[in-house]
Parts: structure tokens; C-alpha cells; sequence
């Protein structure tokens, strides 16, 4: 066992702290508007707090750092691409200043506002099944980087998943989003710290010079240019600029802290700020992989390398604040990722399907059951699904799943005057079948572009072959 | 020629990269310092809005 005594007054202190701050979120709920979107107060700096913790966990890290331990500094593109992509859309305020102007609860609400309400509930099962896929591996992920790095047996894996997913629904399921939100702010301070620290660590320990060294003995030219190394290329940039403008706008759980700020304005702000923590959210957990290459060679496992040199390389004492920072990371995006999955069921699917509308009591009610079942179905799927290759390009893949058309027709709903629903269904269609391609043995890149080219193509064909006969007034909602 | 090509064009992806680096470890540091200062005046003023709204439904 790696952990001493220190470090687990550390982790458990930080536990103690979270879990009763998170539960006193409870007494704020009085509507489900307070459960999903904290009553849409959010500011810019706490803003910033819950998008950032929200989209950095240990599943992050992990994934980073396998695509850095492949791939070298070539990997870096990736954070590039993330963080500019959304600096971009705070600085213009690209389709968000709408999309917070539309007074939105959910993704699939888009649907019913511009298109009709039967494709909100088509658009509802997309989003829920590619997002349920996408975080079924989280734990799973998790569970193996914090058994390495605490030292606990691997036969404890399956316990260590189950606890972490009973403390994050433990007050997602009490307090919805008020919970999250403050979760969130501690989190982020504790992943922040975490993050530098281990940073800081493996430069000093290992070397700047060292790395390069490893990665140009190892990997050659291609570790360095993201043009020449065969995991990515033209093709691929391209497909990341798209799904990461996808991501930005479409992807419930970013989408639900655009819906809860208090203003247009201010998700602009935070989009633009949080975009250059993202810059560092891709390149410092792919530096850590970089780490890894340079420390046990290039035969190791690729996903267990980096938790296993931190480990090695960590003091007492530094070890128990940084796996408080992994930890701190894990729970807020699954915390808000159950929050995002289930408002979509209870929300897109359960409630347009009744014919009566349901009290705010109910709904709220509503929500924490979903909220538990959705719990269910991450902690089975996780412990019996092995991931077809690296876990970026599933978790890529399970995304587009539903982006690619969630896009195309936000796009459309947006900015063309010709969408109708017919475009819509045909573009949620197009993006769907493209992206399975990839369970196909095509490569990510190429499974990608297709599922946005064939979203596009089904928005534009769909749209102009219904005709304008199929056009829905545009809503004034807001 | 080759190896001369080679050299320029790693240098300058070597240097690319550390410098995208430097300005991602440093906006990461800094603004996570900044929101983790005042984070927390915003972190109140949110509650207390909700604590507004509570009242507000409660008192007709």
C-alpha cells in the first residue's frame, strides 16, 4: 500500500468536507429550475468553478495522459484544439449568447422549441444513450487510477467504484445542481492544486530535456507533429475542431452551465476564461504520459503507466492532497454528468410522453429516481464492458454519437430560416450512423468526419426536400 | 538536405510546443487562483438569490 496515514487523513478530511457541503445544498431546492440549473445564478467566477470541474476528471487525466504516453507532444493538439476552439466561442459568443438567451433547460428542449416536440423526445434517447455509454467507463477508469495510486489490491477495484458512485449520488440526488455547484468550487481548488503539483513534479523528477529525449528515441518525428504521426493527421484536426464546437454548445452537461448563468453575457465570460484552463486540462495530464514514457519505456501499459509513476514519484503527504485532487475531480464530473444524463431522461423523454404535466414536486422527485437508476446502469456497465482501444476515442466516438446531429441541427434551428423537422430527423440519423462506423474498425478521424459530413448532408437534404410546407414558426421563447 | 529539414522542423515543434505549454501551465495556475479567490463572493451571492427565490414562492 502506497497511502500512510497522513495521506489518508487527507482523503477522508476532504471527503467529510465535500459530502456536508454538498448535502447542505439540499435546503436551496424549492422548484425543479433550482434542482437542474441552480435557479440560473450562476456568476462568472463560480461559473467558471463548476464548468471546469465539470469537464476535469480523473477519466481526463487518464485519457490524456494514455494519448501522451502514445503519441508524445504530437498529443498536445488535442489540448490546442479543446481550449482554443472554446476561448473562440467566448470571445464571439458563437451560437451560446442564443442558446442562453432561449431560457433552455436541457439539449433536446432545442428540439421542440425550433423543430416539434416528437424530435425532442428522438433527440432525448440519442443524447441519453451516447451519454450513458460515454460515462459507463468513467468508473471504471477511475476505479483502476486510484487503486494503483493509493496501492489498494486490484480486487478491490469493483468496491472502490461502488463507494465513489455512492458519495457522488449521495448529494447529487439531495441537492440536483445547488449541490454540484458548491461540490464544484471546493473541487475545483482541490483538482487545481492537485494538478500543478503533480505538474510540478514529474518536470523536477524526470526532466523537460529527458522527456523530449524519450519521446524523439521512442516515437521519433512523430511524437512531435500532430501533421505527420498516423494517430491524427488533417483529418482528424478537422473532426476535433467540430467536435469540440459540438461539445461546447450541444453536450448536456457543458450545455446545462451555459442554461444556468445569469446572463448571455456571462457565459460568454466563462466560456472565454475556462478555455485557456482547458489549454492546460489537455497538455499538463498529457505531459504527465509523456512522464510515464520517458520513466518505464515504451512496453508499459499505456493506461496504467502515468497513476503508476505518480505513485513512484509522489512524497508521502503530497500524495494524500494530490489523489484528494483526483478524487476532488472524479466526483464533480460524475456528479454532474448523473445530473445532466437524468434531467435529459426526466425532462426530453418521461415528461413530453405523459399527458399530464407533472407538480415541481414530482418532477423533482422524478429526477432523483432517474438519478439513481442512471447510477445503476454506469456501476454494471463499467464493470463488464472492455473498451475497443484507446479510451479518448471511445469516449470521441459514444459523444459524436449524438453531437454530429445534435449540431447540424442546432445549427440549422439557429441560423437558417429553411430547417424544418425533417432536416432535423434526418441529420440526428446521418450523425448516428456515421459514428458507429467506428465499432466497424474505422478509424476515429474517418468515423468522425462522416458523422458530422452525414449530419450536415441530412439537415440540408432533409430540410429542402420536406420543402417549406414542413417549416415551424421560429419560437420567441426566451 | 533531408537531415537539415528534419532538424528545422523538429526544433520547431519542439519550441511550439513549449511555449504552448508555458502559456497553458501559467493561464491554468493563474486563473484557477483568481476563481479560487473569488469564486467563493460569487459562490454566496447564488445562494443567497435561491435563498430570495425559496422566500418568494413561500410568501404570496
Amino acid at each position: 500500500v502506497n497511502f500512510t496515514a497522513l495521506d489518508w487523513i487527507i482523503v477522508v478530511t476532504y471527503i467529510a468536507v465535500t459530502l456536508a457541503a454538498g448535502l447542505a445544498g439540499k435546503k436551496y431546492i424549492s422548484s425543479a429550475s433550482d434542482f437542474l440549473l441552480a435557479g440560473r445564478h450562476l456568476g462568472k467566477f463560480i461559473g467558471i468553478a463548476t464548468l471546469a470541474a465539470t469537464e476535469i476528471g480523473t477519466i481526463t487525466f487518464m485519457y490524456y495522459a494514455e494519448l501522451g504516453y502514445k503519441t508524445g507532444f504530437a498529443s498536445f493538439v488535442n489540448g490546442l484544439i479543446a481550449g482554443g476552439v472554446m476561448i473562440f466561442l467566448g470571445a464571439t459568443g458563437f451560437m451560446i449568447f442564443r442558446l442562453r438567451d432561449l431560457g433552455l433547460t436541457t439539449v433536446p428542449e432545442f428540439f421542440e422549441v425550433k423543430y416539434s416536440r416528437p424530435l425532442r423526445i428522438v433527440a432525448g434517447v440519442l443524447v441519453a444513450v451516447g451519454g450513458l455509454l460515454n460515462m459507463g467507463v468513467f468508473l471504471k477508469v477511475e476505479g483502476t487510477f486510484l487503486t494503483i495510486i493509493s496501492g489498494l489490491p486490484v480486487a478491490d477495484l469493483k468496491w472502490t467504484m461502488t463507494l465513489i458512485l455512492f458519495l457522488e449520488l449521495l448529494y447529487t440526488v439531495l441537492g440536483g445542481m445547488v449541490s454540484v455547484v458548491i461540490t464544484d468550487f471546493i473541487q475545483f481548488v482541490m483538482l487545481s492544486v492537485g494538478t500543478v503539483l503533480v505538474t510540478g513534479y514529474v518536470i523536477y523528477t524526470i526532466g523537460w530535456q529527458h522527456m523530449q529525449d524519450a519521446v524523439m528515441a521512442n516515437l521519433g518525428a512523430n511524437g512531435f507533429s500532430p501533421i505527420g504521426n498516423p494517430d491524427y493527421g488533417w483529418a482528424y484536426i478537422g473532426f476535433q475542431l467540430l467536435l469540440w464546437m459540438a461539445v461546447d454548445t450541444c453536450w448536456q452537461t457543458t450545455a446545462m452551465r451555459t442554461f444556468a448563468t445569469k446572463d448571455p453575457e456571462t457565459s460568454k465570460k466563462v466560456f472565454f476564461w475556462t478555455g485557456f484552463i482547458f489549454l492546460g486540462r489537455g497538455m499538463m495530464p498529457m505531459l504527465w504520459g509523456i512522464g510515464a514514457l520517458a520513466y518505464f519505456g515504451p512496453n508499459h501499459d499505456s493506461l496504467q503507466a502515468m497513476p503508476e509513476m505518480i505513485a513512484r514519484i509522489l512524497p508521502t503527504g503530497v500524495l494524500g492532497i494530490v489523489v484528494a485532487g483526483m478524487l476532488a475531480a472524479t466526483m464533480s464530473v460524475n456528479s454532474s454528468y448523473l445530473l445532466g444524463w437524468s434531467s435529459v431522461i426526466s425532462q426530453d423523454i418521461v415528461l413530453p410522453l405523459r399527458r399530464q404535466p407533472l407538480a415541481q414536486r414530482s418532477q423533482v422527485l422524478l429526477n432523483r429516481v432517474v438519478n439513481l437508476l442512471v447510477s445503476l446502469f454506469v456501476l454494471f456497465w463499467g464493470i463488464w464492458y472492455v473498451l475497443p482501444g484507446p479510451v479518448y476515442f471511445y469516449l470521441n466516438i459514444t459523444g459524436t454519437l449524438f453531437l454530429a446531429g445534435a449540431f447540424a441541427a442546432f445549427i440549422g434551428g439557429l441560423f437558417w430560416k429553411r430547417a424544418n423537422t425533417t432536416g432535423g430527423y434526418c441529420a440526428l440519423v446521418g450523425g448516428a450512423a456515421g459514428s458507429v462506423t467506428y465499432f466497424f474498425h474505422i478509424p476515429p478521424a474517418y468515423a468522425g468526419m462522416s458523422a458530422f459530413a452525414l449530419a450536415a448532408a441530412g439537415m440540408v437534404g432533409g430540410s429542402l426536400a420536406a420543402g417549406s410546407g414542413a417549416m415551424r414558426p421560429r419560437s420567441t421563447r426566451v | 538536405m533531408d537531415r537539415i529539414y528534419r532538424g528545422g522542423f523538429l526544433r520547431f515543434w519542439s519550441w511550439f510546443w513549449t511555449a504552448n505549454f508555458i502559456i497553458a501551465g501559467s493561464a491554468f495556475g493563474g486563473i484557477a487562483l483568481v476563481v479560487a479567490i473569488r469564486g467563493l463572493a460569487d459562490l454566496r451571492a447564488m445562494l443567497t438569490a435561491l435563498e430570495m427565490d425559496r422566500k418568494g414562492k413561500e410568501d404570496p
